[in-house]
Order: structure tokens, then sequence, then C-alpha cells
């Protein structure tokens, strides 16, 4: 098998959790991240302003065979949807790759990260921020 | 009907080529000034690579492929990228090199992007794409252009696609049901134009178009240069003034205008 490439960078053109972040910055934090963790950043991808779209996510994840895995900017650009989130959990881990995120440090390698990412998303849902 | 028009004839030409191609190419306003940029590139490859300077850059970035592997490539195009824009006669230059076709499509008070991206793309190198996107959909402005510039000849896959405009709307309404950009690229592929642009001219585009890359399948390695220009005062999205934006030109009329403060102190 052909050597894999590093760790595809992933940030976004919409809010999250209310806020904006310059996409210059996502990409200084998730290149610090990187660097902090010893992995092997590349250039990364923005996904569309479009509410809903994730079609570059989807490209990222069609190209996992040929990475280590994905570094987003934040756990909170992952879909709302559960169930597509598992799918995307499934297809990081089964193609023997790894999700990170950079602003909450968090990183997905097994199944048994799974529930405690979930548990931060479901809270994140229901708390209310003063 | 009058017989003066606002523009003139040369103008209105450049205008409707824009409308309706999505694109217009032209020679460079500052030939000299596009040289100078070439030449800098590849002596900022030359010191990445140790090798010594030169006196054929085209040859040099053309066949850059020759002297570096593609897990070097981001670090030689780093290198250039940041050495091309710490020079401070570098932006000005650029701006240069597509003046009157900027200042007739987009106007002559303009911002522009802070840094002039860099793209390098070696024969049969799949690690630096750029999928099927239009800039507007990752949070620029509608009324933004980008100023396209090679600094080797460019054709086929050597070069850019784009998406010609009587295509687009349809292709975007026919997006929200497919899955990843690489569909997208299937789906637009057959009506999708590679634009050839030699050396010595420049390409400003209309970036709500789809367009990107495909791996370069042609003898020599792609160099080029992008950057965003606007009005100043057209609408911003999410690459905002100050952070990604810097005014180039703001004329003394508008300065007045922004300080200009009524009278004030009435009771009455």
């Amino acid at each position: 098998m052909a050597e894999r490439a590093g760790h595809r960078g992933y940030i976004g053109a919409r809010p999250l959790n209310g806020s904006r972040t310059p996409q210059h910055v996502q990409n200084i934090v998730i290149r610090d991240y990187a660097r902090r963790k010893n992995l092997h950043y590349l250039l990364s991808a923005a996904e569309h302003t479009m509410p809903g779209s994730y079609m570059v996510l989807e490209d990222i994840l069609d190209e996992l065979p040929r990475l280590r895995g994905l570094i987003l900017y934040s756990i909170f650009m992952l879909p709302p949807d559960e169930a597509r989130r598992r799918k995307i959990y499934d297809r990081v881990l089964s193609e023997g790759c790894d999700l990170h995120a950079a602003v909450e440090e968090i990183t997905l390698s097994s199944r048994d990260n799974i529930q405690a990412v979930e548990d931060i998303l479901l809270v994140n849902k229901f708390a209310t921020i003063l | 009907m009058t017989d003066t028009a606002f523009l003139e004839a040369d103008e209105q030409a450049l205008a409707q080529r824009f409308i309706d191609d999505g694109f217009v190419t032209t020679p460079a306003d500052d030939r000299a000034g596009l040289d100078r940029i070439q030449r800098r590139a590849a002596e900022l490859a030359a010191d990445f690579l140790k090798l010594p300077h030169g006196n054929d850059p085209y040859a040099m970035l053309d066949t850059i492929h020759t002297r570096v592997s593609v897990d070097d490539l981001n670090g030689l195009r780093l290198h250039v990228f940041n050495g091309l824009n710490a020079e401070p006669w570098f932006r000005p230059t650029y701006f240069r090199l597509a003046r009157s076709t900027i200042e007739t499509i987009v106007g002559n008070e303009l911002c522009m992007q802070r840094r002039v991206n860099l793209s390098i793309q070696l024969p049969g190198d799949d690690s630096s794409l750029l999928a099927t996107h239009s800039d507007v959909w990752s949070g620029d402005s509608p009324f933004e252009v980008v100023v396209w510039v090679p600094l080797v000849d460019v054709h086929r896959t050597k070069s850019m696609y784009l998406l010609p405009p009587s295509l687009n709307g349809d292709m975007q309404d026919r997006m929200a049901s497919l899955r990843s950009a690489e569909e997208l690229y299937q789906t637009i592929k057959p009506h999708a134009t590679f634009i050839e642009i030699p050396y010595g001219h420049v390409m400003l585009f209309n970036q709500t178009l789809m367009h990107g890359n495909r791996v370069n399948e042609e003898a020599g390695s792609r160099w080029s240069m992008n950057c965003r220009f606007k009005s100043i005062m057209s609408p911003y999205a999410d690459k905002r003034f100050g952070e990604f934006f810097e005014p180039i030109l703001l004329r003394p009329a508008t300065r007045v205008g922004m300080q200009y403060k009524l009278p004030g102190g009435f009771h009455g």
C-alpha cells in the first residue's frame, strides 16, 4: 500500500454556535494543533457556506484511503444528524484513520471514543450559555 | 437613442465578454512587472532547492517537477508564496498586471486580497487539486472577481476549468441532490472549459461560476497565482474587510464623504 499522506484540515464558512472565526484563524488553530500532536498537516478544505451542505466533508471522507485522518477546526462542524455522524465515525475508523477536533482537543481513534464525542454534542444541543 | 455612450466601445466589449463567457484574458498591462514576478519566483524556488539562480526563469518553473518531489512540493510552494508576498513591490505589481481590466469590470475604488495565492501542479500529481467549487460557497462575496496569472503557458489540464455562465444556474439547482464535489465535477464535466492562457497574459474571471482543476496530464508544471479584487463599498461575505481584504484605491471624494459630519447643535 502506498504511504498515506497525513491529516487533512477541515474548516468552515458557517458560524459555529453563533460565533464566526475567520478561516485563516481556523487554519492557524489546526496547524498549531497538528504541530503539538506531531501530525502531518495537509492543506485544509473549506466547507460550503450553504446551510446543511457537507459536500466538502464527503470529499475528504472519499480521500481517507490516502490519508491518516482529518482534523476538524471544531467538533461542532459535524452534521447535526446523529445517524449521519455515526456513519462518518464508521468510515473514518474502518479506513484505519482517526478524527481530531482542534479547538476541543478531541481525538477519535477508536469506537471507545465515540460516546464521549456524542455526549459533548448532545449537551451542547440542550445546554444554554448565559 | 444617444450617439454618445458612457462607456468606450472597447470597455463595452470587454464587459460583454465577461458577462457572456465568465472570464476575459488579456495581455498583461505591465509585462516587465510580470517578468519580475516570474524571475523572483524562480529565484525563490532555486533558494529552496539550494540551486544557483539561473537565467531562464520560465524553464526553471516549467520543469520544476524534475527537481522536487511531491512530498517537498508544499514546502517549496510555501517558501515561494511567503517570499513573493514579503516583497513590498509584489502586490502593487500584481494589481498593475490587470489594472485596466479590473477597473473596467469591477470599478476604480478597490480592495485587494491581502496575500496573493500561489498554486503549483506537477504533472501527474493528485495532492494539490481544487475540487469543483465556486468561491462564494466558501465565504467569498459574489461581488468579487479573481485575477488569475500563470507564470508558464497553460492549456488543457495544466490550466483550470470554468463552467460557462449559461449553464451555471442549472447545475447549481442540481447540487443538493449530489453527495460530493467529485460527483458535481462528473455532472459538469461535459460542459467545463479548460482555459488556454499563454505566459504574458492574465485572466480575470467570475468566481461565482463553478471552477477547479484536475490532475495535470501535460508535460510541464503549472505555476499560477490568484488574487481577489472587489469594489470597496460592495457587500462583503465571510472574507471580511481588514482580515482578508485591504483597500488599495480609495478616492478623495469618498474620503471626504466618510469624514463629513452635518452641522449639529440645533435645539429648535
